[in-house]
């Protein structure tokens, strides 16, 4: 304990970067998501297979293996990103595929009657998607959409094999120098363990606060 | 799919036309992209044979099965060990005594929200100085073990929650025990529903197994970093394993889908529901589908 | 589509994407590489593809920089012939009964039957697994063969995987007897093992990208991105001369070699013979500057038992003495470096040995 109390300002800058590619990755998430989602449900037959072969591929693919590619790979190709903005694009592409899936159940929670109703009273697509549906579909996607930013920031993790410097390098290189031994693997555990805690007690707050009290 | 035919009315002359343009020109987005994809490629030489001739050598394609059945084994030994403890953990979770229910939900909160990667790091860097020097397969396995005990835990706590309340109720009303409804009532209903998301957690326990690149384990990753060391062809290498991993994993999950339908039939509506439980410190999300 | 449908068209979209990508290389020729900077001049082409290392590498004139510095000239295309390899591995001597049976260290190995070695396996010219054939290869690599050979009376080695984070505890607790893996002798780790040796003295050198011309020397690399592998001794250096320098750390040789060769660091310290074997098969880089640190190598083995270093270390002498170094480093690292073998650096001439 006394290691990481004596280069608590290191494991604080490795936290930082770790919350920035959780934050960074998700909102990315978010993004490609939603679109892969409405791709899923237009009528473009296409684009739906598109859509398919996206989530598909990318929930199968193990993240190491994908970090690898985007990382490693595709300099090959002249596409060069930084380290930190790899593993960021490798960790929204994953993770995209997972906020997809969310959102696509959280549409399909909605019940039937409601979509009807609306084209009942003439609204369009996208009025009865944006007025009726989704407001309704969000409410359920909360839960999915929380644990999906879990396993997002518990993912940052394996950015460290990829040598970007987060939080497990960072225990990774106090083991190495200063031989901290399990105490310090111990501490950056309860830092991982108090951000996915802290994040799902977020989660039931916020869908607490969304819920339909009848 | 019911949300199409539900958030569009059947689309009219105009509405076919648009559609059958939309059609057209996204097969043409679709193609330009794979066309500029592969030019991409060429034009920085990885087309070049070779980059890609090192797969077709005599010895290569037996050093991927090689690690390919590494992979496997980790796989395996990792979901033989983790099932059992996790369904131990979930039945301790659902247990009267309070001090088994708070031992099981501290371990399961514990490991579900740990990096695999950090309790890897601890058995292969700040385990041996303190002695215990496993193996490096145990090195891999027991940590996997660890983390997905908990994530299985929830998963059976969830199928034994989608059951209705009944059940239970009414085994404790013919005069079951605790353990005697559980043991005959509940549990195996609550298996066959879960089955196919504990096929599924088999694909994210052969994706954990790329982890055991960080314990120099010589599973299909750490081949990869051998041939690339070898070759200098980094991103056929890591396409080939990549599709490599894709393809076992959609074998898998494409298995997970037809015991699903075998095992729900008439059970309840067709419909896409998805079979992966997403499962995390909180309640399972998902969860409500499998039941819908 | 039912489900069933959608992962079978799934299944053949993919297989149809990997068909056309691998399609693509049927139809072009390495010809169609020219002019691009990527390296086409693969290791599964035979010998011809010799690439001559750059004029602009700057030859160590010995000028006190290392006892023993290498000409960084070299002609060679940086292969390791097997066949050559191991009938100097064959050819390097065997030990007598007495002086095995005089030896506790070597009789436990000799009654294990197998010499456990700890190193790496993916280290250009020093230890490479050969995928296709499953053999190890290089300077070493090597060694640690002609020690088991020494002992075992043929090269029977079992290599454990170490990295910079576990030789030394790999060491203590016995899992291996002896570590070959370019392991820089430090007094710090001195303290945790035993080093036989020195049996190499290498220093670090720059690799940049072929076309770069702002840095020649270490101290054109302040302020510079400068990748280098975890852990190394280079790291150490590069902060105690260019602590301006911000460092990027990879894991593997590979790594490091392709962030300079992408863009994402500006130059690559390690090394010099590594440097050099990536700069022959990699025309799109070239290694300059002199080696501004010595690096001296050694053998880890235990300290618990003073009868390891003492073996090592007359086995050592003993191939100084027949020729076997000279002649693996002719096999191994003479493939990038023109000229005959340098001499030996002495035993327990460095600090910590």
């Amino acid at each position: 304990m006394n290691v990481v109390a004596g280069h608590f300002s290191d494991v604080l800058s490795a936290l930082l970067t770790t919350v920035e590619l959780a934050v960074l990755s998700f909102l990315g998430a978010m993004i490609v998501g939603t679109v892969v989602a409405i791709m899923r449900i237009s009528p473009v037959a296409p684009l739906r297979a598109a859509g398919l072969v996206y989530v598909e591929f990318f929930r199968n693919i193990p993240l190491l293996s994908l970090l690898f590619l985007v990382v490693f790979g595709l300099p090959d190709l002249n596409v060069t990103f930084s380290l930190f903005n790899s593993a960021v694009i490798g960790m929204a592409l994953f993770s995209g595929a997972f906020v997809c899936e969310s959102v696509r159940t959280g549409i399909n929670t909605v019940p039937i009657g409601q979509a009807e109703a609306a084209r009942a009273i003439g609204l369009t697509f996208t009025l009865s998607l944006r007025t009726v549906i989704l407001p309704q579909a969000f409410r359920s996607m909360i839960q999915p959409l929380v644990n999906v930013w879990i396993g997002t920031l518990i993912g940052t993790s394996l950015a460290a094999a990829v040598g970007v410097f987060e939080l497990t390098a960072e225990g990774q290189l106090l083991q190495l120098n200063y031989a901290g031994g399990l105490p310090v693997f111990a501490a950056i555990a309860l830092l991982y363990i108090a951000m996915a805690l802290l994040s799902g007690g977020a989660g039931g707050w916020l869908e607490r606060k969304v819920a339909i009290r009848r | 799919m019911t949300t199409n035919r539900v958030l569009f009315d059947e689309p009219g002359p105009r509405g076919l036309l648009r559609i059958r343009v939309a059609t057209v020109a996204s097969v043409l987005l679709l193609a330009l992209l794979v066309y500029l994809a592969l030019q991409r490629f060429g034009d920085n030489g990885q087309l070049a044979a070779a980059k890609w001739n090192p797969f077709l050598k005599p010895g290569i394609p037996t050093f991927l099965l090689h690690g390919l059945e590494n992979t496997l084994k980790v796989t395996g030994l990792s979901a033989v060990f983790a099932f059992p403890i996790g369904a131990v953990l979930a039945l301790l979770r659902l247990s009267e005594s309070r001090v088994s229910r708070w031992t099981a939900t501290t371990y399961i909160e514990f490991f579900r929200s740990t990096p695999l990667l950090l309790l890897i790091y601890v058995f292969f860097l700040a385990l041996p100085p303190l002695g215990l020097n496993l193996p490096t397969l145990w090195m891999v396995v027991v940590p996997i073990v660890l983390c997905n005990a908990a994530v299985l835990a929830e998963i059976f706590r969830a199928g034994v929650r989608a059951l209705p309340k009944g059940q239970g109720e009414a085994g404790l009303a013919v005069g079951l025990g605790h353990w005697q409804t559980m043991r005959f009532v509940i549990l195996p209903q609550a298996i066959r529903i879960i089955i196919p998301s504990l096929v599924t957690q088999l694909v994210s326990l052969l994706k954990d197994s790329t982890l055991g690149f960080a314990a120099s384990y010589p599973e299909l990753m750490k081949s990869a970093t051998n041939l690339t060391a070898r070759y200098h062809n980094f991103i056929q290498t890591y396409l080939v394993i990549a599709l490599i991993f894709v393809v076992i994993n959609l074998l898998l999950s494409y298995l997970a889908r037809v015991l699903d339908r075998r095992l729900s039939r008439g059970r309840r509506d067709k419909g896409d529901t998805p079979t992966e439980l997403v499962v995390l410190p909180m309640e399972t999300a998902l969860g409500g589908g499998l039941v819908r | 589509m039912s489900t069933f449908c959608r992962s079978r068209v799934v299944g053949c979209i993919v297989a149809a994407a990997a068909a056309i990508a691998l399609s693509g290389c049927g139809s072009s020729s390495t010809t169609t590489a020219a002019g691009t900077t990527s390296s086409s001049g693969g290791p599964s082409s035979p010998p011809a593809a010799a690439v001559s290392a750059t004029g602009s590498v700057a030859a160590g004139s010995g000028a006190g920089s290392s006892p023993s510095a290498v000409q960084m000239t070299g002609s060679g295309n940086g292969q390791i012939d097997q066949a050559t390899y191991d009938g100097v591995i064959a050819g390097s001597p065997k030990a007598d009964a007495a002086t095995i049976s005089a030896n506790a260290w070597a009789t436990a190995i000799k009654g294990r039957g197998t010499l456990r070695t700890g190193g790496t396996d993916s280290g250009p010219l020093f230890s490479l697994l050969d995928p296709a054939t499953g053999k190890l290869t290089g300077f070493d690599a090597g060694l640690s063969q002609m020690l088991a050979q020494y002992i075992l009376g043929s090269p029977t080695t079992k290599l454990t995987i170490t990295t910079v984070d576990t030789r030394e505890t790999l060491i203590q607790n016995g899992t291996v007897d002896a570590v070959f893996a370019t392991y820089s002798i430090t007094p710090a780790r001195a303290e945790k093992v035993a080093f036989a040796g020195p049996y190499f003295t290498s220093g670090a050198a720059i690799m940049v990208k072929k076309d770069n011309t702002d840095i020649t020397s270490v101290a054109d690399l302040a302020g510079k991105k400068v990748a280098t592998e975890s852990n190394s001794t280079a790291v150490t250096a590069l902060k105690a001369k260019v602590p301006s320098a911000s460092l990027q750390l990879y894991a593997e040789d590979a790594q490091c070699q392709a962030a300079v060769q992408q863009g994402r660091a500006d130059a690559y310290v390690l090394d010099q013979s590594i440097l050099i074997s990536d700069a022959i098969s990699n025309p799109a880089v070239k290694v300059v500057g002199e080696p501004f640190t010595v690096d001296p190598y050694g053998i880890g083995v235990t300290k618990s038992d003073p009868s390891a270093k003492k073996f090592v270390d007359a086995w050592l002498q003993t191939i100084y003495g027949d020729g076997s170094w000279a002649k693996l480093w002719k096999a191994t690292i003479g493939t990038v470096v023109d000229g005959d073998a340098p001499a030996p650096p002495k035993i327990g001439s460095v600090s910590g040995s």
